[in-house]
């Protein structure tokens, strides 16, 4: 009996790990497939992970949060954009500063929030599981607690998934998208203009990281603390070199890093698991994902203008 | 009958652009009418390249109009001049390679960012390349197409472009990347579409192309035109853009070759079968052939002391961790010859930099010596663009392509190796290039020359081998046909 239950919560929180992920991945997909490598997405996630929860807390609306950390993280992208693709300047040393940049703020603006007294969400403000609103469809087997019984972010990063798997295959905009970041100079040859489609995909991935953050902050916790996102951002772009550029491989990737994080969290509960440290459970999920990089990264090419800024000289 | 003139296909009028100051064009007037191959000639520098960006709404004039068919082309959008009906066919290739042909048509010749229906688009492909009597596969990925096929698919895009009512297509150096085969088959396609009443804008600096295909030319020297009207002679359209330059054809030496300087005896591997051959003191040797038919591996074997490889003669000092120092000219001048972003002094003082008088034996560079060093070169090998602290990457590729020739020849080396010497120059620099050859066989060097363009290759070449599917062998006579059946792999010499 009890093995049914475990797998079931094992999946469960597998989903609910991979949900954040998904979301902040395609948005990133999107931007280095335009030839953007923006690690400063890490910070982009804490700045709507913030934003959201001090936008709830303040309001008592979770979608005013939600809005809030789009809009926060699109300002931060805006501010990596203006720095790395309109003043040109090295696209890791741009996306380091706005990682540092976020840590800084958000840390100045949580005293803030202390000082005002804002360091919970008001009772019943936070998003919560079942975002069909009916309970029965959670019951269903498998479907229920791998699909319903999560948070309404998890559907719409699976939405989310296909219409860009559709963009990148179907339409001129997934060519424009895919050209802008193989061959910039093509591309501008036939009137693209590669900076605005740049912007775009920056900007777009922005808001992906930014509703991923606040999935952290007002429904998997209703809770901020200082640094929140732990290096998230980080596994993101991992998982997205993982995944090759493609939309099927990052779902996949996510998947089995949310596993192996849903299985870290299991063994720790574990009896007798009290004798190991339990930073080395947390480790096992970054551990996984290095072993499948490693053995994922050999033969991937990438797009070949990734990190290149736009005119070259 | 008698109905008013139709005003000309397209007509540029007082066009004038500058660039920092420094006229690009300047008042430049022609016109074309519908259905004809007309060619636009000049150097590298004339303004060919800016009047056609502003043909295709790249740039902007400063003053001027261009009309098609009477009606003004709105400047500064290549959207705008593919609805005028002006198609563009780049130099370089705009194919992203990783894509399909379909892929990359509906990214040139599409519109909007919605659902693309690529069955639709590949029937489209199929009947504009059909009329052209061309085969194109829509799913073919570009990076396996050669540079012939890809040319037809920036071609057909163009005219997709235009949706069948292409008005006017620019070939900006159409054959610049193309074997002598691949132009005679470009060439019809190029008058079905004039006869099909579409004017052809053949931008060219290969006179002898201009010659089979357009019937009028507008020339171009500094930016202004120089002569607009029915072609001319060879000669007269050579002076009319480079001015007045001394011919390079007749090179060849006249005294008879001194002591063997390269021996290669039956070198093979990397693709090549029973390579040999000799170049001595005071010939040049030249290897004509395709690009891909063993140069590459050639080279290599030859600067990597393969086995089959000597040089006798060739002092022992002259080698350098299992490569031969001599006076090289790499293909790829900008990656292979000079380090970019360093100054003149320093690019011109490379390989000998940590030896005497350049250097103190216990490794103190002596800069002042770098820089007379360097001076000295730009005057007596005439570099114009800059002085000994310029960056190599803001000289022209002629001024560069000296640099190196400074480097590679001022010491009078016994062996010198130069490949593709003249790619991407003009007239002029090309013939100072084959003079600076022919000099350093003259004093007593040893050349081997391996080059793409024949005409060339046969204005200095004293002895021509020919390189194809990795066996080489002699020609047999300097005629021209019969070299390039050669280097297309005929089996009769």
């Amino acid at each position: 009996m009890s093995a049914g239950i475990l797998v079931d919560a094992l999946l469960t929180g597998a989903v609910a790990a991979a949900t954040p992920l998904l979301v902040a991945g395609l948005g990133e997909l999107a931007a280095e497939r335009a030839g953007v490598l923006n690690i400063g997405i890490e910070g982009l996630m804490l700045a709507g992970c913030f934003a959201a929860f001090a936008v709830t807390a303040a309001t008592g609306n979770p979608w005013l949060g939600l809005g809030a950390a789009v809009l926060a993280a699109m300002a931060l992208g805006g501010v990596f954009a203006v720095v790395s693709l309109t003043c040109r300047a090295d696209q890791i040393v741009a996306g380091m500063a706005v990682n540092l940049l976020a840590v800084g703020g958000t840390g100045a603006a949580w005293r803030i929030l202390q000082d005002r007294g804002l360091t919970d969400l008001p009772a019943g403000s936070g998003f919560t599981r079942g975002w069909t609103g009916i309970p029965a469809l959670g019951e269903l087997p498998v479907v229920g607690p791998l699909l319903f019984d999560q948070y309404g972010m998890t559907a719409f990063a699976l939405v989310l998934a296909g219409v860009l798997a559709l963009v990148r295959r179907r339409t001129r905009l997934g060519l424009v998208l895919h050209g802008v970041g193989q061959d910039p100079h093509a591309l501008a040859a036939s009137g693209v203009r590669v900076l605005g489609v740049r912007w775009g995909a920056v900007l777009f991935a922005a808001a992906c990281a930014g509703l991923a953050g606040a999935y952290l902050s007002t429904m998997r916790t209703h809770a901020f603390v200082p640094l929140m996102t732990g290096g998230t951002g980080f596994v993101v772009l991992a998982l997205v070199m993982f995944g090759r550029w493609s939309v099927g491989g990052l779902v996949v990737g996510c998947l089995l890093f949310g596993l192996a994080e849903s299985a870290q969290q299991g063994l720790q509960s574990l009896p007798g698991a009290r004798v190991v440290p339990h930073q080395l459970f947390q480790a096992l999920p970054y551990l996984v994902a290095l072993i499948a990089l490693a053995l994922a990264g050999r033969s991937a090419p990438g797009p070949a203008a990734l990190g290149r800024p736009w005119p070259e000289r | 009958m008698n109905g008013p003139v139709p005003p000309p296909r397209i007509a540029v009028a007082g066009v004038s652009k500058s660039y920092a100051g420094i006229p690009a064009l300047d008042g430049v007037d022609f016109q074309v009418p519908a259905g004809v191959v007309h060619g636009i000639l000049g150097e590298n520098g004339a303004g060919k390249s800016t009047l056609m960006k502003i043909l295709y709404g790249l740039v902007r004039p400063e003053s001027g109009y261009v009309r098609v068919d009477g009606v003004d082309l709105p400047g500064g959008s290549p959207a705008a001049a593919a609805r005028a009906g002006i198609g563009m066919v780049h130099q370089h290739f705009a194919l992203v390679d990783d894509l399909t042909v379909v892929d990359n048509c509906i990214l040139g010749a599409g519109r909007g960012l919605g659902l693309v229906d690529r069955a639709a688009w590949a029937a489209r492909i199929r009947q504009f390349a059909g009329r052209l009597q061309w085969t194109i596969d829509p799913q073919a990925r570009i990076a396996d197409l050669g540079v012939g096929q890809r040319q037809r698919v920036e071609i057909v895009k163009a005219l997709l472009a235009g949706g069948g009512q292409t008005r006017v297509l620019i070939l900006d150096e159409p054959t610049a990347v193309l074997t002598p085969q691949e132009v005679d088959e470009l060439i019809p396609a190029l008058e079905a579409l004039a006869a099909g009443g579409t004017t052809v804008l053949f931008i060219s600096h290969k006179l002898h192309e201009v010659e089979r295909l357009c019937p009028t030319v507008t020339i171009l020297r500094r930016g202004r035109v120089v002569y607009d009207g029915p072609r001319p002679e060879r000669d007269a359209m050579t002076r009319l853009m480079v001015g007045e330059v001394p011919p390079v054809l007749g090179l060849h030496a006249t005294a008879s070759p001194g002591e063997s300087r390269l021996e290669v005896r039956n070198l093979e591997g990397g693709g090549l079968h029973d390579l040999s051959f000799t170049v001595r003191a005071g010939e040049v040797v030249a290897v004509a052939g395709v690009d891909g038919n063993g140069q590459e591996p050639l080279i290599r074997a030859i600067l990597r002391d393969a086995r089959a490889v000597t040089t006798p003669g060739l002092a022992p000092e002259d080698r350098l961790g299992g490569i031969r120092r001599l006076g090289l000219i790499p293909d790829d001048r900008q990656h292979e010859a000079l380090v970019l972003p360093l100054s003149l002094r320093d690019n011109l003082v490379l390989k000998e930099h940590r030896r005497f008088p350049f250097a103190t034996s216990w490794g103190w560079l002596r800069l002042g010596r770098w820089r007379a060093h360097a001076v000295d070169l730009l005057t007596r090998y005439g570099v114009r663009g800059g002085g000994p602290d310029t960056p190599a990457q803001d000289l022209s590729g002629g001024n560069q392509q000296k640099v190196v020739i400074a480097r590679e020849l001022h010491r009078n080396p016994g062996l010198i190796i130069a490949v593709n010497p003249t790619r991407g120059l003009d007239l002029a620099a090309s013939a100072d290039v084959l003079r600076a050859l022919a000099a350093a066989r003259d004093a007593g060097a040893a050349v081997l020359l391996i080059h793409h363009d024949l005409e060339e290759l046969l204005a200095v070449a004293d002895r021509v081998l020919v390189l194809f599917g990795g066996r080489i062998r002699e020609a047999p006579s300097r005629e021209r046909s019969a070299i390039a059946g050669l280097m297309l792999g005929s089996p009769t010499p």
